[in-house]
């Protein structure tokens, strides 16, 4: 999918921030680096943005910067690299998580009308499970139910998705890579998941 | 961890040691690290080489120094010639002398008196460059942003500029981008901002400006646009 970019300038004029500010912001880390994409124009080179990432973020920080510091502001921002909130409709436009997963699990997930990037994290990877056919309806359950629970305790690290099977009987763990992890002969590894790989995904079907 | 605990580093004439956290490290004389160093302050007087990132509260060093990683520090004060593979990131970065990085710069304030070579981005929110050589950056973007030629270059610098060009005082950039820009001895391709100020000596392809743009006679800009 083509994604919609904004040159440097129109991101200025239309956001009403100067060049200072975008550096300085840059410096905070309160926009990443991956954001900036520079191409080639007809007047040299130009630095362009994700459209709708960089102007929800942008709007997030003006809002937020008279309560807190940028510091502070940092600190919230970073955790969630992605803070966008997509609706039910647009994500199905846009055919990122699957009708049949939104209308079966959406509601667990839906703040105010949308979704974050954490659930749509979680959506998109049981999505993923189910196209392949490995997973069924019910563990798709389980398997939300897993991340809702425990992914936000690895703080962002590195994490790999199991996905097994013993006697028919379906579970689930999450692994801190890098790690080891043994089985018993009898059970199956249905699958196994990069989560870091699972975000790239996302997040390059977002942008 | 305890901060109180952690040991200190002292190499005096020649030493090796492995990286690791310290509370000080000072070196005098000839001295390397091979892996990453994290303490609170650190000194070096001579010649250094670190086969790693250096993190530091304090980051001071007279002589040379080369890194293969980045120096991220609260405040840098560096005299001499620094030779980074990595990037400088700082609150407080004072450079007097030669510096080469790789990667990119990022401080709130930026003082430089000498020459240097930003293969990528120099960022901060005060940059006051006083050239007494070469200047190289792909881009420059900041608040306020003033670059110099040096008031009173000695007779030697200024024979050696004659020699070889490399010790010019002259800046190189693609693009410069800020709120308030001050520029001397400048050769870019664009330059956007607010208020600019385009002094002597420089040469300019393309200036973009908010409310002010003040051009020396002895300067030449190809383009402008007022937006």
């Amino acid at each position: 999918m083509e994604r919609e970019l904004i040159s440097k300038k129109d991101l200025l004029e239309l956001t009403g921030i100067s060049y200072g500010q975008l550096y300085r912001w840059k410096r905070k880390q309160l926009i990443p680096e991956e954001w900036f994409i520079r191409k080639s124009t007809f007047t040299g080179q130009e630095t362009f943005f994700p459209k709708e990432l960089i102007l929800s973020r942008i709007e997030k920080i003006i809002h937020m910067k008279d309560d807190l510091s940028l510091d502070e502001l940092a600190d919230k921002l970073s955790p969630l690299l992605y803070d966008i909130h997509l609706r039910k409709d647009e994500l199905m436009k846009r055919n990122i998580v699957s009708k049949i997963v939104l209308e079966r699990f959406g509601s667990r997930f839906v703040e105010e009308g949308a979704f974050s990037f954490g659930s749509l994290l979680f959506l998109f990877t049981a999505d993923k499970l189910l196209q392949n056919g490995e997973m069924s309806m019910e563990e798709a359950g389980m398997l939300l139910q897993t991340l809702g629970e425990h992914f936000a305790k690895l703080q962002g690290k590195p994490c790999d998705l199991f996905f097994i099977r013993k006697m028919g009987v379906a579970a689930f763990a999450l692994l801190v890579m890098p790690g080891e992890l043994y089985f018993e002969s009898g059970v199956k590894i249905v699958s196994r998941l990069s989560m870091m790989a699972c975000i790239e995904e996302l997040k390059n079907k977002l942008s | 961890m305890d901060e109180t605990k952690l040991p200190d580093l002292t190499i005096n004439g020649m030493g090796k040691a492995s990286g690791g956290n310290y509370r000080k490290v000072e070196i005098e004389g000839i001295g390397s690290a091979d892996g990453d160093v994290s303490c609170e302050t650190f000194r070096a007087n001579g010649v250094v080489t670190i086969k790693g990132n250096v993190r530091a509260g304090h980051f001071e060093m007279n002589g040379k120094m080369n890194g293969e990683g980045s120096l991220s520090a609260h405040s840098v004060v560096a005299e001499g010639h620094l030779n980074l593979r990595g990037r400088i990131h700082g609150d407080e970065v004072k450079l007097n002398g030669y510096v080469k990085l790789q990667g990119d710069c990022e401080a709130e304030r930026f003082y430089l008196n000498g020459g240097f070579t930003v293969e990528g981005l120099l960022n901060g929110g005060t940059i006051d460059i006083v050239l007494y050589g070469r200047g190289q950056a792909k881009e420059i973007g900041g608040e306020f942003i003033q670059v110099q030629k040096s008031r009173n270059p000695s007779g030697w610098s200024r024979m050696f500029a004659w020699i070889i060009s490399a010790f010019e005082p002259h800046l190189f950039a693609g693009t410069i981008e800020g709120d308030d820009i001050r520029l001397e001895e400048t050769t870019a391709d664009t330059v956007r901002g607010n208020r600019v100020y385009i002094g002597p000596g420089c040469k300019i392809a393309r200036v973009e400006y908010v409310s002010e743009l003040v051009v020396h006679p002895d300067a030449s800009v190809t383009e402008q646009f007022r937006s």
